[in-house]
Protein backbone atom coordinates (compact mmCIF):
# COMPACT_ATOMS: atom_id res chain seq x y z
CA UNK A 1 0.00 0.00 0.00
CA UNK A 2 2.72 2.26 1.12
CA UNK A 3 4.80 1.20 -2.17
CA UNK A 4 1.59 1.79 -4.04
CA UNK A 5 1.35 5.54 -2.43
CA UNK A 6 4.84 6.84 -3.28
CA UNK A 7 4.36 5.30 -6.80
CA UNK A 8 2.08 7.89 -7.35
CA UNK A 9 4.01 10.53 -5.79
CA UNK A 10 6.04 12.35 -8.88
CA UNK A 11 9.70 12.16 -8.51
CA UNK A 12 11.86 14.83 -6.94
CA UNK A 13 13.80 16.93 -9.43
CA UNK A 14 17.60 16.33 -7.53
CA UNK A 15 19.24 16.38 -10.87
CA UNK A 16 19.12 20.41 -10.81
CA UNK A 17 18.57 22.08 -7.64
CA UNK A 18 17.92 19.61 -5.16
CA UNK A 19 21.49 19.57 -3.63
CA UNK A 20 20.66 23.43 -2.80
CA UNK A 21 17.47 22.59 -1.38
CA UNK A 22 19.00 19.44 0.15
CA UNK A 23 21.75 21.55 1.75
CA UNK A 24 19.06 24.15 3.28
CA UNK A 25 17.48 21.05 5.31
CA UNK A 26 20.47 19.29 5.97
CA UNK A 27 21.51 22.46 7.91
CA UNK A 28 17.91 22.24 9.54
CA UNK A 29 18.93 19.20 11.01
CA UNK A 30 22.15 19.25 11.22
CA UNK A 31 21.57 22.05 13.88
CA UNK A 32 18.76 19.90 15.61
CA UNK A 33 21.38 16.65 15.74
CA UNK A 34 24.03 19.02 17.10
CA UNK A 35 21.79 20.30 20.29
CA UNK A 36 20.25 16.88 20.94
CA UNK A 37 24.40 15.70 20.64
CA UNK A 38 25.05 18.56 23.37
CA UNK A 39 22.00 17.75 25.63
CA UNK A 40 23.34 14.08 25.75
CA UNK A 41 26.85 15.35 26.94
CA UNK A 42 25.01 17.24 29.50
CA UNK A 43 23.05 14.51 30.58
CA UNK A 44 25.75 12.30 31.13
CA UNK A 45 27.43 14.82 32.79
CA UNK A 46 24.27 15.45 35.21
CA UNK A 47 24.15 11.80 35.86
CA UNK A 48 27.36 11.87 36.70
CA UNK A 49 27.11 14.74 39.43
CA UNK A 50 23.81 13.23 40.64
CA UNK A 51 25.89 9.92 41.35
CA UNK A 52 28.51 11.69 43.26
CA UNK A 53 25.62 13.74 45.46
CA UNK A 54 24.50 10.26 46.07
CA UNK A 55 28.09 8.96 47.41
CA UNK A 56 28.47 12.10 49.29
CA UNK A 57 24.98 11.77 51.20
CA UNK A 58 25.60 8.14 51.87
CA UNK A 59 29.02 9.54 53.80
CA UNK A 60 27.39 12.07 55.39
CA UNK A 61 27.16 12.25 59.31
CA UNK A 62 23.03 11.66 58.63
CA UNK A 63 23.51 9.04 56.24
CA UNK A 64 25.54 7.02 58.87
CA UNK A 65 22.95 7.49 61.23
CA UNK A 66 20.32 6.50 59.34
CA UNK A 67 19.60 3.05 60.65
CA UNK A 68 20.19 -0.25 58.37
CA UNK A 69 19.02 -1.01 55.06
CA UNK A 70 16.18 -3.81 55.78
CA UNK A 71 14.86 -6.36 53.45
CA UNK A 72 11.94 -4.48 52.20
CA UNK A 73 13.94 -1.73 51.51
CA UNK A 74 15.40 -2.12 48.04
CA UNK A 75 17.88 0.53 46.53
CA UNK A 76 18.60 2.34 49.48
CA UNK A 77 21.20 4.89 47.52
CA UNK A 78 17.66 5.69 45.53
CA UNK A 79 15.71 6.28 48.14
CA UNK A 80 18.30 9.02 49.67
CA UNK A 81 18.42 10.84 46.44
CA UNK A 82 14.57 10.92 46.04
CA UNK A 83 14.52 12.46 49.96
CA UNK A 84 17.16 14.86 48.88
CA UNK A 85 16.10 16.03 45.40
CA UNK A 86 13.87 19.27 45.49
CA UNK A 87 10.12 19.49 44.12
CA UNK B 1 10.56 43.63 45.76
CA UNK B 2 7.49 41.59 47.71
CA UNK B 3 6.13 41.09 43.58
CA UNK B 4 9.55 39.39 43.03
CA UNK B 5 9.64 37.49 46.32
CA UNK B 6 6.23 36.13 45.90
CA UNK B 7 6.87 34.57 42.29
CA UNK B 8 10.57 33.58 43.18
CA UNK B 9 8.51 31.49 46.25
CA UNK B 10 6.71 29.44 43.59
CA UNK B 11 8.31 26.26 42.90
CA UNK B 12 9.91 25.80 39.56
CA UNK B 13 8.63 23.16 37.29
CA UNK B 14 10.27 23.56 33.33
CA UNK B 15 9.84 20.67 32.80
CA UNK B 16 6.34 20.23 32.76
CA UNK B 17 4.28 19.75 29.35
CA UNK B 18 7.91 19.07 27.52
CA UNK B 19 6.44 15.49 26.55
CA UNK B 20 3.58 16.88 24.91
CA UNK B 21 5.36 20.01 23.39
CA UNK B 22 8.30 17.72 21.75
CA UNK B 23 5.26 15.07 20.31
CA UNK B 24 3.57 17.89 18.86
CA UNK B 25 7.01 19.52 17.76
CA UNK B 26 7.62 16.16 15.64
CA UNK B 27 4.47 15.46 14.38
CA UNK B 28 4.32 19.04 12.90
CA UNK B 29 7.72 19.00 11.73
CA UNK B 30 6.62 15.67 9.87
CA UNK B 31 3.75 17.16 8.41
CA UNK B 32 5.58 20.44 7.39
CA UNK B 33 8.28 18.39 5.40
CA UNK B 34 5.85 16.05 4.16
CA UNK B 35 3.28 19.33 2.98
CA UNK B 36 6.97 20.93 1.47
CA UNK B 37 7.66 17.85 -0.34
CA UNK B 38 4.73 15.84 -1.54
CA UNK B 39 1.70 18.29 -1.60
CA UNK B 40 2.75 22.24 -2.58
CA UNK B 41 3.41 22.33 -6.40
CA UNK B 42 6.09 23.48 -8.30
CA UNK B 43 6.89 27.40 -8.08
CA UNK B 44 6.62 28.47 -11.89
CA UNK B 45 10.33 30.49 -11.93
CA UNK B 46 12.50 28.82 -9.46
CA UNK B 47 11.15 25.59 -9.82
CA UNK B 48 12.63 23.10 -6.93
CA UNK B 49 14.53 25.52 -5.63
CA UNK B 50 11.49 27.42 -4.09
CA UNK B 51 11.51 24.55 -1.59
CA UNK B 52 14.02 26.48 0.45
CA UNK B 53 11.39 29.23 1.13
CA UNK B 54 9.90 26.73 3.55
CA UNK B 55 12.85 26.48 5.44
CA UNK B 56 14.47 30.02 5.34
CA UNK B 57 11.68 32.01 5.76
CA UNK B 58 10.09 30.31 9.12
CA UNK B 59 13.83 29.96 10.60
CA UNK B 60 14.15 34.29 9.94
CA UNK B 61 10.44 34.42 11.15
CA UNK B 62 10.95 32.34 14.46
CA UNK B 63 14.50 34.23 15.03
CA UNK B 64 13.13 37.67 14.69
CA UNK B 65 10.50 37.15 16.85
CA UNK B 66 12.55 35.53 19.39
CA UNK B 67 14.58 38.39 19.36
CA UNK B 68 12.06 40.82 20.36
CA UNK B 69 10.75 38.26 22.79
CA UNK B 70 13.50 37.98 24.67
CA UNK B 71 13.63 42.09 24.73
CA UNK B 72 9.88 41.90 25.99
CA UNK B 73 11.30 39.08 28.91
CA UNK B 74 13.77 41.05 29.73
CA UNK B 75 11.28 44.12 30.57
CA UNK B 76 9.54 41.74 32.67
CA UNK B 77 13.20 41.09 34.20
CA UNK B 78 13.52 44.78 35.25
CA UNK B 79 10.05 45.09 36.17
CA UNK B 80 10.08 42.47 38.86
CA UNK B 81 14.48 41.91 39.51
CA UNK B 82 12.93 37.71 39.18
CA UNK B 83 15.79 36.22 37.77
CA UNK B 84 13.89 33.42 36.18
CA UNK B 85 12.82 36.17 33.45
CA UNK B 86 16.68 36.81 32.91
CA UNK B 87 17.17 33.21 32.41
CA UNK B 88 14.15 33.01 30.01
CA UNK B 89 15.15 35.90 27.80
CA UNK B 90 18.96 34.73 27.96
CA UNK B 91 17.59 31.21 26.98
CA UNK B 92 15.47 32.38 24.45
CA UNK B 93 17.98 35.18 22.89
CA UNK B 94 20.31 32.03 22.85
CA UNK B 95 18.43 29.88 20.58
CA UNK B 96 17.38 32.73 18.64
CA UNK B 97 20.79 33.54 17.84
CA UNK B 98 21.01 29.73 16.64
CA UNK B 99 17.84 29.68 14.24
CA UNK B 100 19.47 33.14 12.73
CA UNK B 101 22.72 31.35 12.13
CA UNK B 102 20.33 28.56 10.46
CA UNK B 103 18.71 31.62 8.46
CA UNK B 104 21.79 33.17 7.27
CA UNK B 105 23.27 29.80 5.78
CA UNK B 106 19.73 28.97 4.05
CA UNK B 107 19.64 31.90 2.59
CA UNK B 108 22.78 32.07 1.62
CA UNK B 109 22.47 28.23 0.36
CA UNK B 110 19.35 30.00 -2.00
CA UNK B 111 21.31 32.93 -3.20
CA UNK B 112 24.02 30.31 -4.48
CA UNK B 113 21.18 28.50 -6.13
CA UNK B 114 19.38 31.05 -7.50
CA UNK B 115 22.02 34.45 -7.93
CA UNK B 116 25.15 32.02 -8.52
CA UNK B 117 26.86 33.81 -5.45
CA UNK B 118 26.91 32.74 -1.73
CA UNK B 119 26.64 36.24 -0.61
CA UNK B 120 25.31 39.38 -2.37
CA UNK B 121 26.84 42.59 -0.18
CA UNK B 122 24.15 44.79 -1.83
CA UNK B 123 21.33 42.94 -1.75
CA UNK B 124 19.73 44.96 1.90
CA UNK B 125 17.47 41.56 3.74
CA UNK B 126 21.28 40.00 3.91
CA UNK B 127 23.35 42.31 4.87
CA UNK B 128 20.65 43.62 7.38
CA UNK B 129 19.88 40.84 8.81
CA UNK B 130 23.19 39.88 9.43
CA UNK B 131 23.74 42.94 10.62
CA UNK B 132 20.59 42.04 13.23
CA UNK B 133 23.14 38.97 13.80
CA UNK B 134 26.52 40.13 14.35
CA UNK B 135 24.38 42.72 16.89
CA UNK B 136 23.22 39.54 19.02
CA UNK B 137 26.54 37.91 18.38
CA UNK B 138 27.85 40.22 21.34
CA UNK B 139 25.16 39.48 24.14
CA UNK B 140 26.56 36.73 25.56
CA UNK B 141 30.49 37.84 25.47
CA UNK B 142 28.63 41.35 27.01
CA UNK B 143 27.18 38.95 29.45
CA UNK B 144 30.62 37.52 30.18
CA UNK B 145 32.11 40.45 30.53
CA UNK B 146 30.28 41.20 33.90
CA UNK B 147 31.40 39.56 36.97
CA UNK B 148 28.18 40.91 39.37
CA UNK B 149 25.18 38.50 38.37
CA UNK B 150 22.97 41.40 39.38
CA UNK B 151 24.37 43.90 37.22
CA UNK B 152 25.21 41.49 34.63
CA UNK B 153 21.31 40.61 34.60
CA UNK B 154 20.60 44.41 34.53
CA UNK B 155 22.66 45.28 31.92
CA UNK B 156 21.95 42.56 29.55
CA UNK B 157 18.27 43.34 30.12
CA UNK B 158 19.04 46.85 28.71
CA UNK B 159 20.41 45.63 26.27
CA UNK B 160 18.03 43.20 25.22
CA UNK B 161 15.23 45.54 25.18
CA UNK B 162 17.32 48.02 22.57
CA UNK B 163 18.04 45.09 20.38
CA UNK B 164 14.54 43.85 20.29
CA UNK B 165 13.54 47.10 19.82
CA UNK B 166 15.65 47.63 16.23
CA UNK B 167 14.23 44.41 14.98
CA UNK B 168 10.82 45.49 13.82
CA UNK B 169 12.43 49.07 12.64
CA UNK B 170 15.36 47.28 10.70
CA UNK B 171 12.43 45.27 9.33
CA UNK B 172 10.38 47.91 8.17
CA UNK B 173 13.66 49.87 6.97
CA UNK B 174 14.06 46.46 4.87
CA UNK B 175 11.04 45.90 3.23
CA UNK B 176 11.06 50.15 2.15
CA UNK B 177 14.10 49.07 0.36
CA UNK B 178 13.94 48.07 -3.62
CA UNK B 179 17.34 48.77 -4.48
CA UNK B 180 17.78 44.69 -5.19
CA UNK B 181 15.51 42.14 -6.15
CA UNK B 182 15.89 39.44 -2.61
CA UNK B 183 14.69 35.98 -4.13
CA UNK B 184 11.31 36.60 -2.99
CA UNK B 185 8.97 34.52 -4.86
CA UNK B 186 6.10 36.58 -3.93
CA UNK B 187 5.98 40.29 -3.46
CA UNK B 188 3.55 39.83 -0.35
CA UNK B 189 2.05 37.29 1.52
CA UNK B 190 -1.30 37.97 -0.40
CA UNK B 191 -0.24 36.89 -3.64
CA UNK B 192 0.60 33.57 -2.30
CA UNK B 193 -1.70 30.58 -3.66
CA UNK B 194 -3.62 28.65 -0.88
CA UNK B 195 -1.82 25.63 -1.01
CA UNK B 196 1.46 28.04 -0.71
CA UNK B 197 0.66 30.05 2.17
CA UNK B 198 -1.07 26.69 4.18
CA UNK B 199 2.54 25.11 3.46
CA UNK B 200 4.12 27.96 4.91
CA UNK B 201 2.26 28.36 7.90
CA UNK B 202 2.56 24.85 9.00
CA UNK B 203 6.33 25.25 8.47
CA UNK B 204 6.38 28.41 10.24
CA UNK B 205 3.93 26.66 13.30
CA UNK B 206 6.41 23.35 13.16
CA UNK B 207 9.77 25.77 13.45
CA UNK B 208 8.01 27.96 16.32
CA UNK B 209 7.13 24.57 18.06
CA UNK B 210 10.89 23.35 17.36
CA UNK B 211 11.88 26.84 18.95
CA UNK B 212 9.54 26.13 22.20
CA UNK B 213 10.72 22.84 22.78
CA UNK B 214 13.85 23.27 22.64
CA UNK B 215 14.08 26.75 24.69
CA UNK B 216 12.28 24.29 26.99
CA UNK B 217 14.65 22.12 26.92
CA UNK B 218 17.82 24.45 27.31
CA UNK B 219 15.45 26.43 30.61
CA UNK B 220 14.95 22.82 32.51
CA UNK B 221 18.52 21.10 32.03
CA UNK B 222 19.75 24.65 33.30
CA UNK B 223 17.14 24.73 36.34
CA UNK B 224 18.20 20.95 36.77
CA UNK B 225 22.27 21.90 36.82
CA UNK B 226 21.63 24.60 39.39
CA UNK B 227 19.39 21.78 41.73
CA UNK B 228 22.02 19.97 41.27
CA UNK B 229 24.46 22.20 42.25
CA UNK B 230 22.62 23.47 45.35
CA UNK B 231 22.09 20.41 46.66
CA UNK B 232 26.08 19.46 46.02
CA UNK B 233 26.23 22.91 48.53
CA UNK B 234 23.81 21.53 50.98
CA UNK B 235 25.65 18.12 51.32
CA UNK B 236 28.84 20.16 51.53
CA UNK B 237 27.22 22.74 54.30
CA UNK B 238 27.64 25.61 52.05
CA UNK B 239 25.42 28.14 52.17
CA UNK B 240 22.61 28.24 49.22
CA UNK B 241 23.00 31.71 48.60
CA UNK B 242 26.96 31.74 48.39
CA UNK B 243 28.12 33.75 45.24
CA UNK B 244 28.91 31.38 42.35
CA UNK B 245 32.86 31.15 41.87
CA UNK B 246 33.37 31.01 37.86
CA UNK B 247 32.59 33.74 35.58
CA UNK B 248 29.59 32.80 33.51
CA UNK B 249 27.78 34.34 30.75
CA UNK B 250 24.72 32.13 32.00
CA UNK B 251 22.16 34.17 34.42
CA UNK B 252 22.68 32.85 37.92
CA UNK B 253 19.75 31.19 38.99
CA UNK B 254 21.42 29.51 42.53
CA UNK B 255 19.05 32.28 43.92
CA UNK B 256 16.24 31.34 42.77
CA UNK B 257 16.79 27.65 43.20
CA UNK B 258 17.20 28.24 46.56
CA UNK B 259 14.30 30.08 47.25
CA UNK B 260 12.14 27.82 45.67
CA UNK B 261 13.82 24.80 47.62
CA UNK B 262 12.92 26.46 50.82
CA UNK B 263 9.25 26.85 49.73
CA UNK B 264 9.34 23.14 49.34
CA UNK B 265 10.03 22.50 53.03
CA UNK B 266 13.43 21.04 53.08
CA UNK B 267 15.16 20.34 56.36
CA UNK B 268 18.26 22.72 56.83
CA UNK B 269 18.48 24.85 54.19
Amino acid sequence: MIATALGEVPALPLHTAGKYVAGAYIVLFALVLIYVAIMAIRLSRLERDLGELLSMSASSPEGEQAPEPTADMAEPAQDSHAESTPA
Amino acid sequence: METSSRAASRPLRYGSGLRTLSISTVVAMTVALALVFFYVPLEAEQGFLQKIFYVHVPLATVALCGFVLGGLLAIQYLRTRDPRWDMRSYVVIHMSLIFALGTLITGSIWAKGSWGHWWVWSEPTLVSFLIIFLLYATYQPLRFAIEDPERQARYASVFAITAGAFVPLNYVAVNESTAYVHPRVFSSASNLPASMSFTLLVSIVAIALLFATLCKYELTAKHTRSQVRALRRRLAGEELDAPRRARSAAPAVQHATAVSMRAAGRPGL
